[in-house]
């Protein structure tokens, strides 16, 4: 029945469309799913798949610590990477909650893992699938890996934590599957992407509109990530241990990842982006955007190279004040601009509602 | 992921298909959604369509409008401004004429809900009293011909008030109390730290006869719907950090007090602290509920407190019950009709307008 259901949308897109090029929305829309959504999802299942022999290598003896603290970190940015390519499966059922905590400002992750290990020294994973989505996810295996507290090149901390890592490695692995298999599917959000109409999108403006509220949710969501640390919402003082991987210290590296996928977005792998429906009379908007992109991701380069610690009072305090601005620019630009020029409606009730 | 069939989009063989179920009104024809909309410019209306789409009206406003209440036996409804709106504005339903522009008093604003006693004789409109900033008032107007008149106020015994609602008795009303105190042409909360929030139910005359809270201070109580046995249902915004785990739907059954709604945690997590509206199809015993910040529609069983639906629907805003389920709006894509007498839910796309509804509809 769902079959002939789809084949009747394919049907009548094929009938409204004819054997024309696809218009230009369509395009935009069909190739920033396949070549810049898809395989970021495709990196982040690898690397989380990754982690799960990471995990066991470590808890077998056969890896040192940084080996294992290498491969978190690199399922840590490509996950920061789908920061502003958060569409699909990956926005329901709390999945994304299930990757990554933040923010934790009562400390919940370190305080409801040792919880849970002192409840139940040998968590399964159906313990883990039952269990608060704090303890699921990369920040968790970022608490065990490297808070200061826990040492896991010593055998007295891989008895109590190495059971928990592996569970979540696994949990990682099982997750980022089944969200990248709703990229692979035929059915799946990839293919609502490519042709209109279809069960989620009317046309390709829905489409696009979507591509679009997406990537500035994410940008909206990268400024978080750093006013909060920075202080923006505690009348400026900081607050390191809210940054979302203090412990590893890759909160720049995330988001630089964040903005390498927005400016994706934005341009698409070969001019097929965002910036590709702007018109001629729409240039000048689109040199202020690339200009934009060029400035943030110079403060964050300066920053990046930089050995001052981060987020306290005085050290690099001013830098990132710089960044937070420049990042802070770059979401207007789209939410107040590229919006309007590309007609499209953003969060009237959710940003704006009562 | 479920895999529904969903019929939408394309043309006016599926619009007649959508609407193949829905009962026919009084006058003969499809039901009439009244909503505030704006446009692309940002200009605010009062509108009405009927449910085939096709526009009965288009009336610009000076104000931004919240939800709509249409009179129970004539062909007006007024449209009420949101907070801290200081106009609402009585329409002719049957062709958009503003019969008149419902100033609200000095020191008073609107908080976007209103409603008409059973007799459409009374008009109840929850406001504040910007003198002593969120002391939620209710202010009665009596409605004189084509006009309301105001003719005194009553306490709705808490801070903030918002969405009001009759119990069945047609006597009592519910007032959502949101406890957060704001300044005239002001958004702003005075009082993040000492939030007050309340469901309460008074009579007539103002008298106070029962006050609930939820447990956690910071959770705003902002909108509610009465099943028919007298169920409340609440939805709430929470004001705290999003990681924290607060009930945003609630239930007071008869004779129980308010409590937390079992929405797991997938669903409440989805939510991200914010639902915007909530209807109750009675005989179905359903309950439907908005959050537009996570771009979810859901629908429960009021009795088992099953999951029926779990829909992506960005920007959700207005909800309201129909004869066979639900229609909701959105601020920007296409309304949804969904048919729930069937094992599945079925949304099925309408032909209105997609994008810029506000956060209510009603359907006359």
């Amino acid at each position: 029945m769902l079959h002939s259901v789809r084949f009747s949308f394919l049907a009548l897109g094929l009938m409204l469309t004819g054997c024309s090029a696809p218009d230009p929305q369509t395009r935009a829309s069909s190739e920033l799913a396949s070549e810049v959504f898809r395989p970021a999802y495709a990196a982040w299942a690898v690397s989380s798949q990754q982690l799960t022999g990471s995990a066991e290598a470590l808890c077998g003896g056969s890896i040192e610590l940084t080996a294992a603290r290498q491969s978190l970190v690199n399922a840590q940015t490509s996950w920061a990477a789908l920061q502003p390519l958060q569409l699909g499966l990956i926005t329901e059922g709390n999945r994304s909650w299930r990757v990554q905590f933040w923010p934790d400002k009562k400390n919940l992750v370190g305080r409801q893992i040792e919880a849970l290990l002192n409840k139940n020294p040998q968590p399964s994973q159906e313990d883990l699938k039952k269990a608060s989505v704090v303890v699921q996810g990369l920040s968790a295996y970022e608490y065990l890996l490297f808070d200061p507290a826990i040492d896991l090149s010593q055998a007295d901390a891989k008895a109590r934590y190495c059971p928990l890592l592996e569970e979540i490695a696994q949990y990682q692995k099982l997750l980022a599957d089944e969200v990248f298999q709703d990229w692979e599917a035929a059915d799946g959000i990839a293919s609502q992407l490519e042709s209109f109409p279809n069960p989620r999108y009317a046309d390709a403006h829905a489409a696009i509109g979507d591509l679009l509220r997406t990537q500035i949710n994410g940008l909206d969501v990268m400024k978080k990530k750093l006013g909060t640390p920075l202080g923006v919402q505690s009348k400026g003082i900081p607050q390191p241990y809210q940054a979302d991987a203090w412990r590893s210290g890759e909160s720049l590296n995330n988001l630089a990842a964040g903005l390498a996928s927005a400016r994706l977005v934005w341009q698409g792998q070969a001019d097929n982006g965002l910036r590709s429906l702007l018109d001629a009379s729409q240039q000048p908007l689109a040199k202020q955007i690339d200009q934009a992109y060029a400035d943030t991701l110079q403060q964050l380069d300066i920053l990046r190279q930089s050995q001052t610690p981060l987020f306290t009072a005085d050290g690099s305090h001013t830098r990132l004040q710089a960044l937070y601005t420049s990042l802070d620019q770059l979401h207007r630009l789209h939410e107040r601009e590229l919006a309007k020029a590309l007609d499209v409606q953003l969060g009237f009730n959710a940003h704006d509602g009562d | 992921m479920q895999r529904r069939a969903f019929l939408g989009i394309g043309g006016s063989l599926l619009a007649t298909a959508a609407l193949g179920s829905w009962v026919i009104s009084r006058s003969g024809e499809q039901p009439l959604l009244l909503s505030a909309r704006d446009d692309k410019y940002g200009r605010h209306y009062a509108v009405g369509y009927r449910l085939d789409g096709r526009q009965q009206f288009s009336t610009p406003v000076a104000q931004r409008c919240h939800d709509v209440v249409a009179h129970p036996g004539l062909p007006l409804a007024l449209f009420v401004a949101r907070r801290p709106g200081t106009q609402s504005y009585l329409l002719d339903l049957r062709d958009g004429q503003l019969l008149q522009t419902l100033d609200s008093p000095p020191d008073r604003h609107f908080y976007g809900h209103a409603l008409f006693d059973q007799r459409g004789d009374w008009l109840y409109s929850t406001e504040n009293d910007t003198s002593d900033p969120g002391r939620g008032v209710i202010g009665v107007y009596q409605l004189q011909g084509q006009r309301l008149q105001r003719q005194s106020e009553l306490s709705s015994h808490g801070i903030g008030p918002h969405q009001l609602a009759w119990m069945p008795d047609g006597q009592t009303l519910v007032v959502a109390n949101g406890g957060i105190r704001t300044e005239a042409d002001s958004r702003t909360p005075l009082n993040p730290q000492a939030m007050e929030s309340s469901l309460v139910l008074l009579d007539r005359s103002g008298t106070l006869l029962s006050k609930d809270q939820l447990a956690q201070q910071l959770n705003s109580i902002r909108h509610l719907a009465v099943a028919s046995d007298g169920s409340i249902v609440t939805a709430q915004q929470y004001q705290g950090a999003l990681t924290d785990n607060a009930p945003l739907l609630a239930i007071k059954r008869p004779a129980q007090q308010l409590q937390p709604f079992a929405v797991a945690e997938a669903q409440r997590m989805t939510m991200q602290q914010y639902c915007a509206s909530v209807a109750i199809h009675n005989e179905l015993r359903l309950i439907a509920l908005s959050a537009p910040r996570g771009n979810r529609l859901f629908i429960w069983n009021m009795d088992s407190g099953q999951l029926r639906l779990d829909e992506h629907l960005p920007d959700c805003a207005g909800v309201a019950s129909t004869a066979d389920g639900f229609v909701a709006s959105s601020g920007v894509t296409g309304c949804r009709a969904y048919a729930c007498r069937g094992a599945n839910i079925e949304p099925q796309a309408l032909q209105l307008p997609a994008g810029l509804w506000d956060n209510h509809l009603r359907l006359s």
